[in-house]
């Protein structure tokens, strides 16, 4: 019925006219579900496979080429095993789904579809390409040889009627009826995607065409026959495969490499199935014959051994099954070297395995770069030879023990490799694929993708021990649930010498515990007092480390640690700067293998006792390592007020303040999480509330510490999770080179970050999936009002935060500016833009809620130098502009 | 029109020499057209190019036949030069191959492309469509340069003056394309010639001459063999038809 309608194309406007209407049936199509491209599938593969017969017996009769039995076998594998590969393939809208991860892959059709269709596999190649289309729900347009038109237009049209039956839309599949270099050319330019199997200049043409083109290139496959092959299996299965449809599949073997051991036995058993050994000078009468000017002689084609030996004046017994030559050259110059298309195979006799391999790869580069290689082995026992030959061939498909004809199309005598009549090649052969070809070359793949927040944690140490005098308590836990039996005491001189050790050593000698004490720890940790360290941990083998002390102290314990389980690590490494923790390139080593670690602290602020974090300075360079990772937790830390009472004042306020500034830097840090927040803010507010009693008097006042204490402590948690911000990395840098105290650079730095962060305006935001919008001044606001600061809006609230912290700042007798701690202008000047882009690249900027540009990190120096309180914003429209537009209208 | 000196005689075509000059007569069968063509073609190449060759100094066309009249270059034939002096041979080969590549160096933007010409040459012949067909394909697939391709550049062409430079003669056929599809044209030249030997020592020099893969040259053959089998005679038919039925592998 839809072929009396149709009207033959055999001109431009007739393509013109079928190109529109194929466009407006594949619109139709791509409308419809799954189910219905499914029965269309099943309904045009079924017609295909029931006229495998008259159309195989049409394309031998209108070629001349190839054997029908053999067609009917390429027929009926190109309708049944394409149908049963993809059966219950989805091809259709929603193809994956998984909503955890808001994550869909969406299949939509591509188009319209050029087929070229060659003359070898007139009918096969049609029939397969029709069904990758249907079922993909595409449009297809069939360009035939013109040697083989009639049978290619006929299996396309049985595909296109039976589906059409089942539903599909008038006219999805077409064809040009007198091919023309022209019309094929119009037809790959107009079309979506080209699917070229033919000759390289087809493929050529393909390619240039501008339209993305799935074509395929040339074979010249070889077969190398191993001396451990079983010869029997390696020589029928070359026969089988060289003679099917007269050797015109492309994967088919060109040239068997045989080794020398087997040669004669290989021979014999060609001979005795029926093949025919060209004797001297009929070598040269084939050599002639079959190729032309290097050119592939047309009348061979696809031709039986005897009509070929007919043309070459060489006698041979009507059933001759492979015309063989005995040949050596693996060069162009040898015509059994090229692809050949016909029962004409060639013979090499390989010395030894190397030789076979490098006359393989000769004959690949000669003409099939990319296609098919195959190997005849012991499986078994010859694994090092396949490896090999799998890493040497420049071929997509390798092929074992496998008739190369049958094995590359798959499925056949292999099961996973994609059944296919289109056979990439990679870029070896100048192809856009190297798989076999299938539907999934024919689908434009739709990756929707929601928006989804990290993860996001809370990791402190297992057990945190509260309380004035706890210390002797928590520490029996060593022999009572732990077990352990050598413990390494790391801390300062300062301390070992005032006896803050000795409480610690009496309670491991009561429990029986050796112990030794390693007190050469410097502030700002070195690493040639870790290495030292780490030298007499080495000789003690202790099963535990405490570390006593303030950050330095805890930091250097913690990096002998790692250097006691692990001492190949690289502090480059390790230091190495991420934006995402569980992504960063560095896989930090397991902790916790040879030594428990226990952190007591002695000042209220670093909060080293519960972090992640360790920093250490090489000594000789200067370049101080930030190191993070949660493998540095500390399995317990001790809060005992008993060893914070005797900080000098200096050291309480310097700590003191650190602890507000870890407070505010969470709070807005991009990881914020509620977990955080709640115990940042409770820590702020107990930090606001008795800092100041602390300072001013600290050794008495037992209750203001111990708070501090626990404010530090739980601050750690807040900023070991949530990280910190710019106020760090400014600090850090500021600290390094003006040799500012930590804490006091904080403190120096912290109002003009608030300020810089709270903008509603940033230049830049950070860039976080959980950040959404700019939030800082939100989260001040908040801060306030857990403090009681009052305040009309969040600028007020924010303004009264900042006035609260000057006041303890203040109180504590930090002074306002960076400039009023002697640090010399010209010499701060000269520094500064080194300083800034360090601090730009310190491993804190990356949690804080705004991007910092550089000259941004400037300006905060320079007001923190001076001691100025105004951010200056560029420029920018905001809300206010749509009311003036407003009154511009009404005037 | 009548002259005295006949100095070479083709298939309707005479030539003449008198007072310096060269006449270059053609009958009736030849178009107008294709006269005035082959003129502009050899004003092109004179004007266009560095090359030496005879310069057109006049065309006259009447009711029985036409010419064209060039400059007179006396000097000796290569083609006579070789067939005196065969032991000479590879350096004459020599001289001619590096005079052919002199030719491809040129650039004549005005003129025709080659492969216009090869894609009407394909479809002039008398083969099947399937042939025709992939044919063009293959021509169609072929780098497009723009090289001067003289199109019949044989021994016979040129000439070679008391000074040794050598003249070419003849440019008819000259197009602008790809060097390789000359050579190509050459070497099927001397195959006509049943020059077996020649051909291929030709071909082997040229390539590797120029760094040329001898498969590149060879992938014009079926495409030279087609636009020659238009103008060839019975014999060489077969012959030709030989090296166009060939295929590409699918």
């Amino acid at each position: 019925m839809e072929a009396e309608k149709r009207k033959a194309i055999t001109n431009v406007e007739d393509l013109a006219k079928a190109l529109s209407r194929l466009k407006e049936a594949q619109k139709i199509f791509s409308t419809f579900s799954q189910e219905q491209v499914d029965k269309i599938f099943f309904a045009a593969a079924s017609a295909a496979n029931k006229a495998r017969i008259p159309l195989a017996k049409l394309a031998v009769e209108e070629t001349k080429m190839g054997v029908v039995e053999d067609k009917v076998i390429k027929n009926n594998y190109a309708s049944e095993h394409i149908y049963n590969a993809y059966r219950d393939t989805k091809t259709c809208g929603i193809i994956s789904e998984d909503q955890a991860f808001g994550h869909k892959i969406i299949a939509e059709p591509v188009g319209v579809v050029a087929a070229v269709i060659p003359t070898t596999n007139p009918t096969s190649t049609a029939i397969f390409k029709c069904l990758i289309s249907l079922k993909t729900r595409n449009a297809i347009i069939i360009s035939p040889h013109p040697r083989a038109k009639e049978c290619t237009i006929e299996a396309a049209r049985i595909v296109a009627e039976a589906a059409i039956a089942a539903g599909a839309p008038e006219g999805i599949i077409d064809w040009i009826d007198i091919p023309s270099l022209e019309l094929t050319n119009m037809v790959m330019k107009e079309s979506d995607i080209i699917l070229a199997t033919g000759g390289p200049g087809m493929v050529k043409s393909a390619y240039s065409s501008g339209k993305p083109a799935l074509g395929v290139g040339a074979g010249n496959t070889p077969a190398i026959i191993d001396k451990s092959a079983n010869i029997e299996l390696a020589v029928n299965s070359v026969i089988h495969s060289k003679t099917f449809d007269n050797g015109m599949i492309c994967a088919s073997e060109q040239a068997v490499i045989v080794a020398k051991e087997i040669y004669n036995e290989v021979k014999t058993e060609f001979a005795k199935r029926g093949c025919y050994f060209l004797q001297d000078k009929e070598i040269d009468k084939v050599r002639k014959t079959i190729i032309i000017n290097g050119a592939l002689n047309a009348k061979i084609v696809g031709q039986s051994a005897a009509t070929i030996a007919e043309i070459a004046d060489v006698k041979v017994p009507q059933g001759t099954k492979i015309l063989i030559g005995e040949v050596q050259s693996v060069e162009l110059s040898e015509e059994f070297a090229h692809e050949k298309l016909s029962p004409v195979l060639a013979m090499y006799k390989a010395d030894d395995i190397e030789d076979a391999f490098a006359k393989a790869e000769a004959l690949i580069a000669d003409g099939g770069y990319g296609h098919t290689s195959a190997i005849y082995l012991n499986e078994l026992t010859e694994k090092a030879t396949l490896r090999e030959f799998e890493q040497r061939m420049k071929t997509c498909r390798i092929l074992v023990n496998t008739p190369s004809s049958h094995g590359g199309i798959g499925d056949l005598y292999n099961f996973k490799l994609t059944p296919s009549l289109t056979l990439g090649c990679g870029s070896w052969g100048g192809n856009s694929v190297s798989e076999n070809v299938g539907v999934k070359h024919l689908l434009n793949i739709k990756t929707v993708a929601e928006r989804r927040e990290n993860m996001l944690w809370f990791r402190i140490p297992s057990k945190i021990y509260i309380k004035k005098g706890c210390l002797p308590v928590a520490l029996r836990e060593l022999k009572e649930e732990e077990n352990k039996k050598r413990v390494f005491i790391v801390t300062d001189e300062f301390l070992y010498k005032n006896g803050f050790t000795d409480a610690i050593e009496k309670q491991l000698d009561e429990m029986g515990i050796n112990h030794q004490t390693f007190f050469n720890v410097q502030p700002d940790p070195t690493l040639a007092s870790v290495y030292e360290g780490t030298a007499q941990m080495n000789q003690f083998q202790p099963d535990t480390i405490i570390a006593i002390g303030g950050g330095s102290a805890m930091d250097a314990a913690k990096i002998m640690w790692v250097l006691y389980e692990h001492p190949d690590v690289d502090f480059k490494d390790m230091a190495m700067r991420f934006i995402d923790i569980r992504k960063r390139v560095y896989k930090f080593p397991k902790m916790g293998q040879k030594a428990y670690f226990v952190a007591i602290p002695t000042t209220a602020g670093t909060g080293s006792e519960v972090t992640p974090f360790s920093v250490i300075t090489d000594e000789k360079t200067q370049i101080k390592y930030p190191i993070a990772d949660y493998e540095l937790l500390p399995q317990m830390a001790i809060i005992d007020v008993d060893y914070h009472m005797t900080a000098p004042k200096s050291v309480t306020a310097a700590s003191g303040i650190d602890v507000v500034t870890h407070c505010m830097e969470a709070l807005v840090a991009m990881l914020a999480t509620d977990y955080t927040d709640g115990i940042a803010l409770h820590a702020l507010k107990n930090t606001f509330k008795y800092l100041p009693r602390c300072y001013d008097d600290g050794t008495n006042d037992v209750e203001a510490r111990e708070k501090m204490a626990n404010a530090a402590c739980m601050a750690g948690m807040a900023f070991g999770n949530a990280f910190l911000g710019i106020c760090h990395s400014l600090a850090h840098k500021l600290g390094a080179y003006h040799h500012l105290p930590h804490g006091v650079a904080n403190a120096l730095l912290l109002e003009q970050v608030i300020r810089f962060n709270a903008s509603e305006q940033p230049v830049k935001m950070g860039t976080f999936s959980q950040y959404q919008y700019p939030n800082a001044l939100q989260k001040y606001a908040e801060v306030a009002d857990y403090l009681g600061l009052g305040g009309k809006n969040d600028e007020e609230k924010l303004e009264n935060l900042i006035a609260e912290f000057k006041k303890l700042r203040k109180h504590i007798e930090i002074k306002d500016s960076i400039k009023e701690y002697g640090v010399d202008e010209e010499v701060f000047l000269s520094t500064l833009d080194e300083m800034v882009e360090n601090a730009f690249d310190d491993q804190c900027t990356g949690a804080n809620p705004r991007y910092p540009l550089m000259s941004e990190i400037k300006q905060i120096y320079l007001n923190a130098y001076y001691g100025e309180s105004t951010f200056a914003e560029p420029d920018m429209p905001n809300e206010s502009q749509l009311k003036k537009k407003n009154r511009s209208k009404k005037a | 029109m009548k002259f005295k000196n006949l100095i070479a005689e083709r298939k309707n075509k005479k030539i003449y020499e008198a007072d310096g000059k060269v006449y270059k007569t053609f009958d009736k069968s030849f178009s107008k057209a294709d006269i005035l063509n082959e003129a502009l073609n050899t004003a092109r190449v004179e004007e266009e190019t560095e090359l030496d060759i005879a310069k057109i100094v006049g065309v006259e066309m009447n009711e029985t036949d036409s010419v064209i009249i060039m400059n007179y270059i006396e000097g000796d034939n290569l083609q006579d030069l070789m067939d005196a002096n065969p032991d000479k041979e590879d350096e004459y080969l020599e001289f001619f191959v590096d005079l052919q590549i002199s030719v491809h160096a040129q650039k004549a933007p005005m003129l025709n492309k080659l492969k216009d010409k090869m894609h009407r040459k394909i479809s002039e012949t008398d083969l099947d469509a399937t042939t025709r067909y992939d044919l063009h394909t293959r021509l169609e697939s072929m780098p497009k340069h723009d090289k001067v391709c003289h199109g019949d550049f044989n021994p016979s062409n040129i000439i070679v003056a008391k000074d040794d430079t050598p003249y070419i003669l003849d440019w008819s056929h000259v197009t602008r394309g790809n060097a390789s599809a000359d050579v190509a044209r050459t070497y099927l030249l001397f195959k006509l010639k049943a020059q077996d030997e020649l051909a291929e020592k030709y071909l082997n020099l040229f390539c590797k001459k120029t760094d040329t893969a001898k498969q590149y040259v060879q992938l014009w053959m079926p495409i030279v063999a087609a636009s020659q089998s238009v103008k060839g005679n019975e014999e060489e038919r077969e012959f030709l038809l030989s090296w166009v039925e060939v295929v590409d592998y699918q």
